[in-house]
């Protein structure tokens, strides 16, 4: 343990004992007091992302006109009605706040273009900032939901200061499009807390002067933190709300009157972890924190002193690459479902040729076979100078066992690797709209029932035979993407000569709700002269035409 | 093996075959089959087969259906011949199976055979028709490929699939013997569809088994043009019903054969 002044239990540190004073830099000269300098072990700058939630939507959603002002809001549905979550700038202009219904929010602004929440790209978009937030210091974490704390005590030699960090952070974050409040402090859930106090008090749009200019929390100094920390609501420790209910409903509303209470009995009323999350906020108690590990990927680059013109040389010098890159999936364990290859040539732009694979891999032949016929569909505009492997994420391998039985003997071998070595030499070749599985979309429009899906995921069903309600020879094998129209004589249509109606009719119409593609169609099949079975219909609608939509095997 | 054993086996078999002609089931006769140095032309499809569930082709096909491995090429006077719901009842036997592989489509339909228009508006598997019949579309990969040998051939190594089928209007004789030879590896059932042609009727083909199927007033007419081990045979079959309601009854089979001699007349015999 180190050794620290001395607290009373509610955490006000006694004005006794002048430590030797520690010099720093970032020490706030300015109101030095009684109170010793105390250089904190760990600084943490905690960023608060109050507008997550919109930013995550809106660097998708404003791409096309970004001059454009919108009024923009997400909404979530919290229980048994639409909230909004955030509002941008034109919207709380017009009265929007986050927490209102979205019918309120409407009726305030009724050009208000409402977005979903999506926690997924919420989280990539904090992912993506928690890398780039390596750049600053290699102890970076992610406070869920929309946090993130860097811990900076040793990088701040490297960049001058904490103050000129975090401008930089933040210069990084704005360029990213994101705009999130910073606070300075010794623990983590102070920075936290900090940053939400000063997310609270910024000024917004449309209020400003109401509430006074943000406030910045920023403390440097671990004897100071309990004082800067005292005004804070508790609102920012993001406690259960029964919790808050409950301390409010006995008058505590800051921190400072939760730090008052005593200790036993503030843990037997409101819970340990209250008073834990309390004790972490005040250095009290370690708070450790989970490190963010940016993914890992592959990526190497090799120059050649000569020439390279022929597909088979470029493949043979990238057999080094792809075998130090198998060593390291092999080493993590992991596979590949993406890789790209940039070709350098002396003038030309780089040619990339990229790989997708329907399946994780690691094998060094396998994707160098994959490569080679990729390779081969590619034009070079000039002979490869250089060329660089880089990999996708990594994404965990499924090993199988191997059959005993080869495939095809005694039933042996279904979804083996073969199926899929098969799918990525087709697609490697073909291209990857080229080869697809078929599935079934429920709906009575035949152009709409049949779906190219990806091969590789279709999963096993349920053979349905005739379920859609009718026989298996009243709808045609093969249908055409668009139907043909026919030409007509005496009301019958022709193609090729007379076609001739068999069998009885089949009338196909949608119902009146379906505003999309809908159809009303009598359907026959017809012969024509060369026996050959079609698919062919006749509007309901005037003037009636024919077509036909498909062929019988 | 001892000479005179073997001769009076011979010797004994040709009595037997005069007089136990008309019952198979006699036990001597079926003791001397049994014998391993007899040769019969239909033994030699032993491989086992897959039931095309028309009993009229069942019964003319060697071993009962299609060979389990092999390439079949199927000539076909243009598309729409009725020549896939030939094919279906067997497609969707091998999907279902447990642990079934691929049933593969290269390039469907790739080329307009007879009918131009078909390649200005390309045609799509209708995937709730082939439900229907019994397909398990999970198990059912499909390939645009142009020119599609490669992409065949390819599927047909690959050991991946159960089945393979691919239309193609002209197929050298060459590549012929290259895909059955890929599907022998792959141990895949081959269905190649070409157009019919004098020419291609001609050609000769290293395919297992070689069939025409022409559309006439009710179904379809088939003729066998090649197999291991079967005469040459022609059958109408309905096949826009119930595979059960195929015409199996003397009256049709008489005219089949009837058919199936000027046939045999007309086409030269590539073996």
């Amino acid at each position: 343990m180190r050794a620290r002044p001395q607290r009373t239990a509610t955490g006000i540190a006694p004005r006794k004992r002048p430590a030797p004073q520690l010099v720093s830099r970032n020490a706030p000269r300015t109101e030095q007091r009684a109170l010793p300098f105390l250089e904190p072990r760990e600084l943490w700058i905690g960023a608060h992302l109050p507008q997550l939630a919109l930013e995550a939507l809106v660097e998708a959603h404003s791409a096309p006109e970004p001059h454009v002002p919108q009024r923009l809001a997400v909404a979530e549905l919290q229980g048994s009605s639409q909230c909004v979550v955030a509002a941008n700038d034109q919207a709380a202009r017009a009265g929007v706040r986050a927490g209102m219904s979205l019918a309120a929010a409407l009726a305030l602004a009724p050009e208000l273009v409402v977005l979903t929440r999506d926690p997924h790209r919420e989280q990539a978009l904090l992912e993506r900032l928690a890398r780039s937030a390596l750049d600053f210091t290699p102890r970076v974490s992610l406070a869920q939901p929309d946090g993130l704390l860097l811990e900076i005590k040793g990088s701040l030699q490297l960049f001058g200061g904490a103050t000129k960090l975090g401008a930089a952070f933040l210069k990084k974050c704005r360029t990213a499009g994101v705009h999130p409040k910073l606070a300075l402090a010794p623990t983590p859930l102070a920075a936290l807390a900090g940053a939400r106090y000063t997310a609270w008090t910024a000024p917004r749009a449309g209020e400003a002067g109401l509430v006074r200019g943000g406030s910045r929390f920023k403390v440097t100094d671990e004897s100071r933190l309990v004082g800067a920390l005292a005004p804070l609501p508790l609102a920012v420790m993001r406690w259960p709300p029964q919790v808050l209910e409950r301390l409010a409903k006995i008058g505590v509303r800051t921190i400072a009157e939760a730090l008052r209470l005593p200790r036993a009995g503030f843990a037997r009323r409101f819970g340990t972890e209250t008073l834990t999350s309390l004790d972490r906020l005040t250095g009290r108690a370690p708070d450790l924190r989970r490190s963010f590990q940016a993914p890992e990927r592959f990526r190497m680059r090799r120059g050649c002193t000569y020439d390279l013109e022929h597909h088979e040389a470029i493949l043979e010098a990238l057999a080094p690459l792809l075998e130090s890159m198998e060593k390291f999936l092999e080493a993590r364990q992991r596979g590949i479902t993406d890789l790209e290859c940039r070709l350098w040539h002396r003038h030309a732009s780089p040619t990339r040729c990229v790989l997708r694979l329907a399946a994780p891999a690691a094998g060094g032949e396998q994707l160098q076979t994959l490569l080679g016929e990729r390779l081969a569909a590619i034009a070079l505009p000039e002979p490869v100078r250089s060329f660089e492997l880089r990999s996708g994420r990594l994404v965990p391998r499924i090993l199988r066992a191997e059959s005993l039985w080869q495939a095809g003997e005694h039933g042996g071998g279904g979804a083996s690797s073969q199926s899929v070595d098969l799918i990525e030499m087709l697609r490697a070749r073909l291209g990857n709209d080229a080869v697809y599985g078929l599935a079934i979309h429920e709906t009575h429009r035949p152009e709409a029932a049949s779906r190219r899906v990806e091969a590789a995921t279709a999963k096993p069903d349920v053979v349905r035979s005739t379920a859609a309600g009718w026989p298996a020879f009243r709808r045609p094998l093969w249908l055409l993407r668009e139907p043909e129209p026919l030409t007509e004589s005496n009301g019958m249509p022709q193609r090729r000569g007379p076609l001739r109606l068999i069998g009885e009719p089949e009338r196909i119409e949608t119902g009146w709700w379906e505003k999309e593609g809908s159809i009303a169609r009598d359907y026959y099949q017809a012969l024509d002269m060369r026996g050959v079975r079609l698919w062919v219909y006749r509007e309901r609608s005037k003037p009636h035409r024919w077509f036909m939509q498909g062929v019988f095997g | 093996m001892d000479a005179y054993h073997h001769t009076d086996a011979w010797h004994s078999m040709g009595m037997a075959v005069a007089t136990a002609a008309q019952s198979p089931d006699d036990p001597r006769l079926a003791r001397l089959l049994e014998h391993p140095a007899l040769w019969r032309g239909r033994s030699a499809t032993r491989s086992s087969a897959v039931p095309t569930k028309f009993a009229a082709l069942d019964a003319a096909l060697p071993g009962g259906g299609w060979p389990q491995v092999g390439l079949v090429e199927i000539l076909i006077s243009r598309l729409g011949a009725g020549e896939l719901y030939l094919i279906l009842p067997a497609l969707a036997s091998l999907t279902q199976r447990l642990e079934a592989r691929w049933c593969a489509w290269i390039a469907p339909p790739p080329e307009p055979f007879t009918e131009r228009d078909h390649a200005r508006c390309p045609l799509e598997p209708f995937a709730p028709a082939l439900a229907a019949h019994g397909l398990n579309l999970a198990r059912v990969l499909i390939a645009r490929a142009d020119p599609p040998l490669w992409a065949f051939e390819q599927a047909l190594r690959s050991g991946a699939c159960d089945a393979a089928v691919a239309w193609m209007q002209r197929v050298p004789v060459r590549a012929l013997r290259r895909l059955q030879l890929a599907a022998e590896r792959g141990r895949t059932l081959a269905f190649v569809f070409r157009g019919l042609s004098t020419r291609a009727v001609s050609e000769p083909s290293a395919a297992v088994l070689r069939i025409t199927v022409q559309p006439v007033r009710e179904g379809a007419r088939i003729d066998i043009l090649k197999s291991r081990g079967s005469p040459r045979a022609a059958i109408c079959l309905s096949l826009h019903e119930e595979p059960d309601a195929a015409t199996a009854d003397g009256a049709a089979g008489r005219v089949a054969d009837r058919v199936a001699d000027r046939v045999a007349d007309r086409v030269a015999a590539p073996e």
